[in-house]
Formats: C-alpha cells, sequence, structure tokens
C-alpha cells in the first residue's frame, strides 16, 4: 500500500479526471437534444454551436403535435362488433402509446415463455434436447435482416403486416431469453425438484412454485433487456410499420427526419419525446436495472 | 449424479418437457425458424419484384455471384471490421471504467454508471440525430472544434469520407454499446474475494498482477457473457447506417446486413438478398458456436 | 394455489385472443368497412399467402360487422399514399380536399403521408406483403417505369378519353403510358408538372461580385459563367458554395441536370430504352465540378439536406430546387423566396453551353394498386376523376404547388395560379422542359446506380480514367437492369 502510494495516487486523480470527459461525452448526446429542441431555428442552425439556449421557445413542441394526429389508442372488444377509439390526439402521443404497448407485450410474453422453455431446457431430460438447443444457440446472435423479405410475407399472409404484432412476435420468438433462463435454471437443485415430485406436486406446480421464485432475478434481468431492446428495435419496426398510427416513437422520429430534415429544431423536439420518457423509467428503476442486469450475469 | 430414468418416467419427462417448450417454440419455430427455411428455399431462385415473372430455380448462381459480388465481399469485410473492433474495444473500455469506478462511494459509482447507460436508453434513432449533426461537414461540433484548437485546417466530412465514415459508425456503436458491460463488469469486480487480493498484497504483488492472477480469472464468466452480448449487438448495427450513410460513402460503411436490405428494396432481388442472409446466418452460427465451445471449456 | 396458474392460463389466453383481435383494429383504422375488404384481400388477390388458421378468424370478424355498403360496387373507404407534392404533404390541406371528395361520394379516404427518404422503401414493403394502398400519388418514373412495370399497377388506359387527351398536355400523358405485353396502357393519371430548376441566394452572388454573372431577368446562365460564379464565391467565402449530394437518392434530378446540362450530354436514348450517361459530355460535366474548388461531391447529405445548407446559408446555390420551394415559406418564417436570415432566393435554369437548358421535367398524378377488390378500384377511380378531371381540380393542383397539367377541364378553363407573381415569372422556365426520361425501364435501379456513381466519382482522384472507369460501371448496371 505504501510503497507506491503517490503512483496509485497520480493514477487515481487522472482516471477521475479521464473519467469525467468521458461521462461529458456521454451526456452531450442527450444534453443536446433537449436543449435542441427548445432552441430556435436560427440558434439551432448557426454554424457556431450555441452551447446553451439564448432563448428557449416551445415552437418545436407546438410543430410536433400539430404536424399529424391519430387516435391516442384503437382497441376492437373480442367477438363483438365494438372498437373502442380514443380521442384524436398528437400522432406523436399515440407513437408513444403504441411503443409502450409493444415493449410491454414483448416483455411480459418473452418472460413467460422463455422461463417455462428454459426450464425444461434445463432439467428435463428428453429427445431432442441437444438438438433444439443447439438450434437456440446458432440462431441466438442472428440479425433479423437474414430473414426480412420472408418474414414481411409471412406477416402479410398472417394479415399482422402493418401491425404492431408484427413487432412483438419475431422478438418474443428471438431465442436469446430462452438461452437465459436456461443458464439460469441449472442451478437449481435437481434435489428440490424431485422432492417437489415426491410430495406429489404437478409439473405446473412445481414450476410456479419452486422454479420461478428461484430464477426470478434471471427473470427479471431478461424483462429488462426484453424491454430496453424491443423499445430500440428500428429494423423490425421500419420493416412492418406503415400507417403513421401505427408507427412507433423511433420509427416517427426517423419518418420525421426523413420529412423535415430542414427543420433540426422539430427532429430535436421529436427525439426528446423519444429518449426523455424511457429514460425517466431508466432512472426511476435504476437500482433494478442495474441489478436486474448483474444477476443476469451472474449465471450467464 | 442422475440415476438412470425408467422408460416410464423418460417419456413422462419428454412430455412435460415438450409441454413447457410449447409457448416457446411457437413463436421461436413460427418466426424464425419457418422464416429461415424459407429464406434457404428462396436463395436458389430469382426471386424478384415483378408480379409479372415466375420465381426460377436458378441453383446456385446466387451463391456464386456473391463471390463475384464485390460490394457483397467489401459488406462481408465491413461487418467483420465491426464486429472485430468493436467486440474487444468494448470490453476493454468497460472493464476499465468499472475498475476505476468500482470502487468509489454509492452516489459517484451510480453516477457514472447511469451516465454510461444514457446512450442504450436514450435509443439509436434519438441518438443518431444528434450525431449526424456533430458529424456535420458545414456546421458539425467536431469540425468547430478541431478546427478551433488549430488541429485541422479544413473542415472534415466525417461521415462523407471512405476513410472515415465505418470509423465514425463505430465509435457511435461504442457508445451505445458499453453501458451493459460497464454495470456488469462494476458487479464482478465487488464479488471478488477481498481476501485473495489482501493476501496477495501482503505478498508484494502489484496491481497489475493482482488483477491479472486474482480478479481475472474470477471476473471470466462475466467477460465471456459480456463478449456474446456485445457480438450479437454489433450485428445488429443497422439504424447507424441506414439513418446515417445508406452503406456509402463508396461502399465504405456497408455492411452485409444494410446490403441485404439494399438488394431487397433498391435492386428488387430477393433471391439473391436471401442467399446472402444465408451465409451471414451460416457465418453467425459458426461463430456463435466457436464463442459457446470456448465458454464451455472455461 | 391453483388459482394462480389458472390466473397464469387466463393471461396467456388472452393475450393471445387480443393478438388475434389486434389484426383488425389496427391493420385498417378508422370505421370497420375497410377490414372486411382487406380481408377479401387476403383471400382473394394473394392467393400465394395460403391464409393461415389464424387469418381466417380474423376475416371473418370484422365481416359480420361490415355495414354492407349501398351499392356493392363502390367501396366506403380507400387508402391513399401520397409523396410530399408541394401540399399534399401537408395533413389539413389534404383533409380539406378528401373531405369534399368524401361529401359528394360518400367515400372516405384514408391518407398515409410519405417521404422521398424513404417512402420508395415503404411501397416496397407493403407490395412485399401485399398490402399496398389503394391508391399512390406520385409521378410516372415511379407509377409507370416501377410499380407499373412490375406488375402491380391497374391499367386505367379508359380514364384518357378523348377529351381528357385534348386537354391535357401531350408530353404528360405520353409519360403515363407503357407497353404491358404488347398493349398500350395506362398506369398514372396526371395532375401537376413543373420543371425542376436550381436555387441561387441573391445576397451572396452579390457580395462575392458573382452576380454579373446571371441572367436574373430570363434566369439563365451560361456554363462558363456558373464556372466563374462558382469561383468568385469560393474566392470570397473561401468555402464550398454548392455540392453535388450523393448521399441517395433523394433529389437527385437536381444532379442529373447539372451533370447532363454542362456540356449537354444526355441521361438516355429519346426512346427510352437505354441510359446514355456514360457520354463524354458527362464525363466531361463530372469532371469539371470534381475540379471546382467550390463544388464539393458530398455523399453525407442528399437533396433534402443540400436545402437545409442553403437555407441556412451555407451553400449559396442549390441544385435541388423547384416551384414549390421557390413558392413555400421556409421555416424560419422570414417568408416565401427568402432564406433563414432573410436573403433572396432566386430560381435558375441550369446552365449550358448553348443556351438552351434542358430542365428535368416532374408529372405527378394517381395510380391505383391492383387490390383485385372491383370496388375499392372503382371508388379510387372516382377519386382520380375527382381530383384531377373535375371542378375540383383546380383546388387539387393548387395544393401541389406546381403548375397544372392540362389548360381546361371537360372544356371549362382552368387558371390556378393567374393571380400569382411568382408562378408566373416561373413560366419563363417552362419553356426549358426537357425530355421526360425517367419512364425509362429499370429506372429505381438506375437512380442508385447514379448516386453511387457519384460517390465513387467523388471519392477518385479526379482523372478523366478514373470517372470514366466509375461511369461506365455504373452506366452499365443501370443498362443490365434496363434489359
Amino acid at each position: 500500500m505504501s510503497k507506491d502510494n503517490g503512483r496509485s495516487k497520480a493514477y487515481t486523480i487522472c482516471s477521475w479526471v479521464i473519467l469525467i470527459i468521458l461521462a461529458f461525452l456521454f451526456i452531450f448526446p442527450l444534453y443536446w437534444i433537449i436543449t435542441g429542441a427548445l432552441k430556435t431555428q436560427a440558434a439551432i442552425n448557426s454554424p457556431t454551436p450555441q452551447w446553451w439556449p439564448g432563448e428557449f421557445t416551445l415552437r418545436n413542441f407546438q410543430t410536433l403535435f400539430s404536424k399529424r394526429s391519430a387516435p391516442l389508442f384503437q382497441f376492437k372488444i373480442p367477438f363483438l362488433p365494438l372498437m373502442v377509439t380514443g380521442p384524436i390526439v398528437p400522432a406523436a402521443i399515440r407513437w408513444l402509446v403504441n411503443t409502450v404497448f409493444m415493449a410491454v407485450v414483448a416483455m411480459v410474453l418473452t418472460c413467460v415463455t422463455a422461463a417455462m422453455a428454459g426450464y425444461a431446457l434445463a432439467k428435463k431430460r428428453f429427445i431432442g434436447r441437444t438438438l433444439l438447443f443447439s438450434l437456440i444457440v446458432a440462431a441466438m446472435a442472428l440479425p433479423k435482416q437474414v430473414i426480412l423479405i420472408p418474414l414481411i410475407r409471412e406477416m402479410s399472409a398472417l394479415g399482422l403486416y402493418d401491425n404492431i404484432w408484427a413487432v412483438i412476435f419475431p422478438t418474443v420468438g428471438w431465442p436469446f431469453g430462452v438461452f437465459l433462463m436456461k443458464q439460469f435454471s441449472e442451478s437449481i437443485p435437481g434435489e428440490m425438484l424431485e422432492a417437489a415430485r415426491i410430495d406429489g406436486a404437478g409439473e405446473m406446480r412445481t414450476f410456479t412454485q419452486i422454479v420461478v421464485p428461484m430464477i426470478k432475478p434471471g427473470i427479471g434481468a431478461l424483462a429488462i433487456f426484453t424491454f430496453i431492446n424491443s423499445w430500440n428495435d428500428y429494423f423490425m419496426q421500419l420493416i412492418m410499420l406503415t400507417s403513421s398510427s401505427n408507427l412507433t416513437i423511433s420509427l416517427g422520429i426517423a419518418t420525421m427526419q426523413a420529412e423535415n430534415s430542414t427543420d433540426y429544431g422539430l427532429i430535436m423536439a421529436g427525439a426528446t419525446l423519444a429518449a426523455v420518457p424511457i429514460i425517466v423509467v431508466f432512472l426511476i428503476f435504476q437500482k433494478y436495472f442495474t441489478k436486474g442486469i448483474t444477476m443476469g450475469a451472474v449465471k450467464g | 449424479m442422475r440415476q438412470t430414468m425408467s422408460p416410464e418416467l423418460r417419456r413422462r419427462e419428454t412430455i412435460s418437457g415438450y409441454l413447457f417448450l410449447l409457448p416457446s417454440l411457437v413463436f421461436f419455430i413460427g418466426f424464425v425458424v419457418i422464416p429461415m427455411v424459407m429464406c434457404v428455399a428462396t436463395s436458389f431462385t430469382d426471386a424478384n419484384m415483378n408480379s409479372n415473372e415466375v420465381d426460377h430455380f436458378v441453383g446456385l448462381a446466387n451463391y456464386i455471384e456473391l463471390w463475384q459480388d464485390p460490394v457483397f465481399l467489401k459488406a462481408l469485410v465491413n461487418t467483420i471490421i465491426i464486429v472485430v473492433v468493436s467486440v474487444p474495444v468494448v470490453t476493454v473500455f468497460s472493464l476499465w471504467v468499472a475498475s476505476a469506478i468500482h470502487k468509489m462511494k454509492e452516489a459517484p459509482l451510480s453516477f457514472f454508471r447511469v451516465v454510461f447507460y444514457l446512450p442504450v436508453v436514450t435509443g439509436s434513432v434519438a441518438v443518431t440525430v444528434v450525431w449526424k449533426w456533430m458529424y456535420n461537414n458545414y456546421y458539425g461540433i467536431f469540425n468547430y472544434l478541431l478546427k478551433g484548437v488549430g488541429l485541422i485546417e479544413k473542415n472534415i466530412n466525417w461521415l462523407g469520407d471512405p476513410r472515415y465514415a465505418l470509423g465514425c459508425i463505430i465509435i457511435i456503436l461504442l457508445t451505445t454499446s458499453v453501458g451493459q458491460p460497464i454495470v456488469l463488469y462494476v458487479s464482478a469486480l465487488s464479488n471478488v474475494d477481498q481476501t485473495l487480493i489482501e493476501a496477495a498484497e501482503v505478498d508484494g504483488a502489484t496491481n497489475f498482477q493482482t488483477f491479472w492472477r486474482i480478479k481475472w480469472p474470477q471476473i471470466m464468466p462475466t467477460t465471456l457473457y459480456i463478449l456474446v452480448i456485445t457480438t450479437i449487438n454489433s450485428f445488429q448495427c443497422f439504424a447507424l447506417i441506414q439513418l446515417l450513410t445508406s452503406g456509402g460513402p463508396n461502399y465504405a460503411t456497408e455492411t452485409v446486413m444494410y446490403y441485404i436490405y439494399y438488394t431487397a428494396f433498391k435492386l428488387f432481388r430477393f433471391g439473391y438478398g436471401n442467399a446472402m442472409g444465408v451465409i451471414l446466418a451460416i457465418f453467425i452460427a459458426v461463430l456463435s458456436a466457436v464463442q459457446f465451445r470456448l465458454a464451455r471449456e472455461k | 394455489m391453483k388459482k394462480k396458474i389458472l390466473a397464469l392460463a387466463l393471461a396467456l389466453c388472452m393475450v393471445l385472443a387480443l393478438a388475434a383481435c389486434g389484426v383488425s383494429s389496427t391493420t385498417d383504422t378508422g370505421s370497420s368497412a375497410p377490414a372486411a375488404s382487406s380481408g377479401s384481400e387476403g383471400s382473394g388477390s394473394s392467393a400465394a399467402s395460403g391464409g393461415s388458421g389464424s387469418s381466417g378468424s380474423t376475416s371473418s370478424t370484422p365481416a359480420s360487422t361490415d355495414a354492407a355498403p349501398a351499392a356493392p360496387a363502390v367501396a366506403s373507404e380507400i387508402t391513399l399514399w401520397t409523396y410530399p407534392i408541394g401540399n399534399w404533404g401537408n395533413e389539413e390541406t389534404v383533409k380539406a380536399l378528401t373531405d369534399a371528395f368524401t361529401a359528394e361520394t360518400g367515400i372516405s379516404v384514408k391518407v398515409e403521408y410519405l417521404t422521398y427518404a424513404d417512402g420508395d422503401d415503404k411501397v416496397n414493403t407493403a407490395l412485399t406483403a401485399n398490402q399496398a394502398p389503394d391508391l399512390i400519388m406520385e409521378g410516372p418514373e415511379r407509377l409507370v417505369s416501377n410499380w407499373g412495370a412490375n406488375g402491380y399497377m391497374v391499367n386505367i388506359g379508359d380514364l384518357f378519353d378523348e377529351t381528357a387527351i385534348a386537354e391535357i398536355n401531350t408530353a404528360a400523358w405520353l409519360a403515363c403510358l407503357a407497353y404491358s405485353d404488347e398493349e398500350l396502357v395506362a398506369y398514372e393519371y396526371p395532375l401537376c408538372m413543373t420543371a425542376h430548376c436550381m436555387g441561387i441566394n441573391v445576397k451572396a452572388f452579390e457580395e462575392a461580385g458573382a452576380l454579373q454573372y446571371v441572367d436574373l431577368e430570363n434566369h439563365t446562365w451560361t456554363t462558363e459563367q456558373f464556372i466563374n460564379a462558382v469561383n468568385a464565391l469560393y474566392d470570397y467565402y473561401g468555402d464550398t458554395v454548392g455540392a453535388v449530394f450523393c448521399g441517395g437518392q433523394g433529389g437527385d434530378q437536381g444532379t442529373r441536370a447539372l451533370v447532363n446540362n454542362l456540356y449537354g450530354g444526355t441521361f438516355t436514348d429519346e426512346a427510352h430504352k437505354v441510359y446514355t450517361w456514360d457520354d463524354p459530355k458527362n464525363i466531361k460535366a463530372l469532371q469539371e465540378l470534381y475540379n471546382l474548388k467550390g463544388i464539393d461531391f458530398d455523399p453525407a447529405i442528399v437533396g433534402g439536406d443540400e436545402i437545409a445548407n442553403f437555407y441556412n446559408g451555407i451553400f449559396k446555390m442549390a441544385f435541388c430546387w423547384n416551384i414549390a420551394q421557390q413558392l413555400n415559406p421556409n421555416s424560419a418564417g422570414t417568408g416565401a423566396e427568402k432564406t433563414l436570415n432573410g436573403d433572396d432566393i432566386a430560381f435558375m435554369a441550369f446552365p449550358t453551353e448553348s443556351g438552351d437548358p434542358k430542365l428535368q421535367g416532374g408529372i405527378w398524378g394517381f395510380g391505383i394498386f391492383n387490390s383485385g377488390d372491383e370496388a375499392r378500384i372503382e371508388a379510387s377511380r372516382q377519386f382520380i376523376k375527382f381530383m384531377a378531371a373535375s371542378e375540383h381540380t383546380y383546388d387539387a393542383v393548387r395544393a401541389s404547388n406546381f403548375f397544372a397539367v392540362r389548360d381546361s377541364v371537360n372544356g371549362k378553363p382552368l387558371e390556378v395560379w393567374s393571380d400569382n407573381e411568382i408562378m408566373n415569372q416561373y413560366n419563363t422556365l417552362m419553356q426549358y422542359l426537357g425530355d421526360y426520361y425517367q419512364v425509362t425501364p429499370g429506372w429505381a435501379q438506375a437512380r442508385t446506380a447514379w448516386w453511387n456513381m457519384l460517390q465513387q466519382v467523388g471519392a477518385s482522384d479526379g482523372s478523366e480514367a478514373a470517372i470514366t472507369a466509375a461511369v461506365n460501371e455504373f452506366c452499365g448496371q443501370a443498362n443490365a437492369a434496363a434489359g
């Protein structure tokens, strides 16, 4: 501890300086989006960057909200000739609703299906298990671009094209979750399952009462992973969604950027709307996020 | 450990195993395996946009053409560069950041963790909007700053210059990739057995030696996990290219992922695009298998 | 505890049920009628897609909700996808137009707004998915030479009756026609047209002493004057004054017209069969542009970005300019014909040696995608007639900010812009309207090849050999696609 105290101190100071510079670089994009959204057209287009808005304006948000409109939600009641349609709101709000819906449903479906499958792969000895697991590992890193064309055709055949479900289903089908849950379930002691079986517990009961509580941290990790991934999965949204009322926020912003490349303030306002909600969610649940992610790796 | 199972038990295990797998398999087979099979099947045809033409079986023609297509080869090389550069850089960078911050007090620690995670949650589209402006040739911040301190005389067209464009894309990719690895390494490093470190220090080991001999083996599982997710992440690098460069300039940022999209919707050659998809899938499957084998061995 | 399992199972069932019903609710918004028709499309036209089990339930559910239109031959709702052609990209303007149509015919129109940056990809994915809209608004370069040639459009040749042919500008209706299996067909009904041009920042030209090189009266200049102006601007500002943008196809009519006009090259042959941009005149023009210090080959931007930079005052000239932009007030609110800080913008023809520029024409109109559903096709035809061949054409053209393709509609004179000073002035450029060659086969691929070629030229050493090699390679690709 004592002999290279000076060196280690210098190192600490150095790393603090570098860390602070890096932190600045990482915060900057977000800072720039948010302040940019509040700048005037002249300020944002100025060739010398205006580090802090000289004059605050809400014009960009006004334009954003007056640009397109869409019903807040549309929901068809199953088996009844009724469709519940929400009030007409700015399309950007609808995009947020779509995105939240998509991310939450994808998250829930993935967690449920992957937990069950992961458990089976880890703890059941059945025919075809190794083959299936190899398939899953092989498909895990597969970029979705590979199956771009067949997937569009398939969704169209299922009548799901231009529908948020066309984005959700492939996300759920992606086998990374199964892989993660399998790794987690490996740590469940076989004796516990054996004991439950001897006690006469059914398969489902063993799963919900013994397995689920034990892999809960893993489910948490998977939930976070899926939520963020599907929120940001621009590609699937891009190829599957077309109607302006069915877009997600990322896709909506990208479209807006294509449409108004001259209006940077508007694009920044859109980007703010896309980024801020999820960042707020992240900051609120920050502890769980980091905990969940960490748990994910312990057995990953 | 496990006793040999009776045939009856084995039958029961198989049935219940598949029942548990069923919901997941519906999605996996329905939306990954079936499209993949369709992809392989169409890759042997000349399928295109034209609805008047019937698709013809062309055998391996698409695959043969691929190896003669300079754009595809360039895209393949670029894809490999992205993965080969970003995976180690992300790993080393996040390990360094984590080791620098993991001993801090709770407040600064969580500050840094949040900061490095921000680009991940912000999302690639929103992040791209800013980076596009930062890289701008005429009023971008990089040119402004570099000119300000006198490092460059003339503006550099970052995304428009074949020499820099791919590097610029990789930098954005890095900022959106390091968040999770840092969080993981922080916790892995805090879980390293302290008594071993103290013992080593008593023995007079340098910091470097302690790290290499004691910490590194203990964080190995985390490293492997990070390698896997970063590889996956690097292969998903599509939005950046679609929104910033469309594969240009002069194919400098063309990746196989973008080239598939481009072939399908700009050149309208579905069969050819699918053949590319098959090649990429094989490539990635092999890579995953290797990574997995490595993970198994450790 | 069994409750918990039951709840889980129930939740799963509900989610799946939701999935099934979500299909009909989000695929077609608005009334439930279109859901029924899209269902029938699924079973009718797209036999290839072979409906699966779950799609059966989706098409049957909405069918029961169908309000059964009074006249079965005409659908009660259709979809229109429109590119931002003037104010046809503006929700408010378009809504006023479609509302008028709905009031007269009872057919409601659901509109989606495309952009030039991603619109083509969107339509192409939708076609791949058999989910194209009923109506599309754009030019023959897409409707005829791409989607029409690929068999996705309805032949609307019968809309071109004698009156229409007599009244519509000949070049405009000719561009809407094509041969399909030796038979003459029409895939588009034109509404409006213009000639694309350049824009210059008058104040910047004045400051740099370059105003002497432009004829602001006739809006023309020679190649030499253009070169002198660029050099004068560069000497004065010391920086790029204009860009050959080539980050994608957006706005490429500008770069094509620039290159072709400089030394009188052509893009295709007169018969629209072969791409001729490997002609030495174009190579000379590319080399000249490469050598001009004030002009930059910029693969990081497309036409839209160029306009942004022009409005900002960074570029002193824009190659992707047209009358709609000249008419529209800019986003900073300093008014029409002005940059963001209020400098005057003048429109100019592309520079030529001969003094006879060939401006790139733009023609826009409507076409119908073949859904196989006669009722929807009929409703779409009514829409086309309403917008492009009735007393409402005035408003429809007015919304586009371009010129009408006809001087009269069904015998009644059509004077859309007689009250507008800028439009009247712009008429001086309309005499230079060049050949509408965008209907050459393989057009979409040729456009892609064009910007890739510009990127390669920009990245080369600028030698004649390098430029020739790039031009030959990509022109060859375009011709391969032309067949």
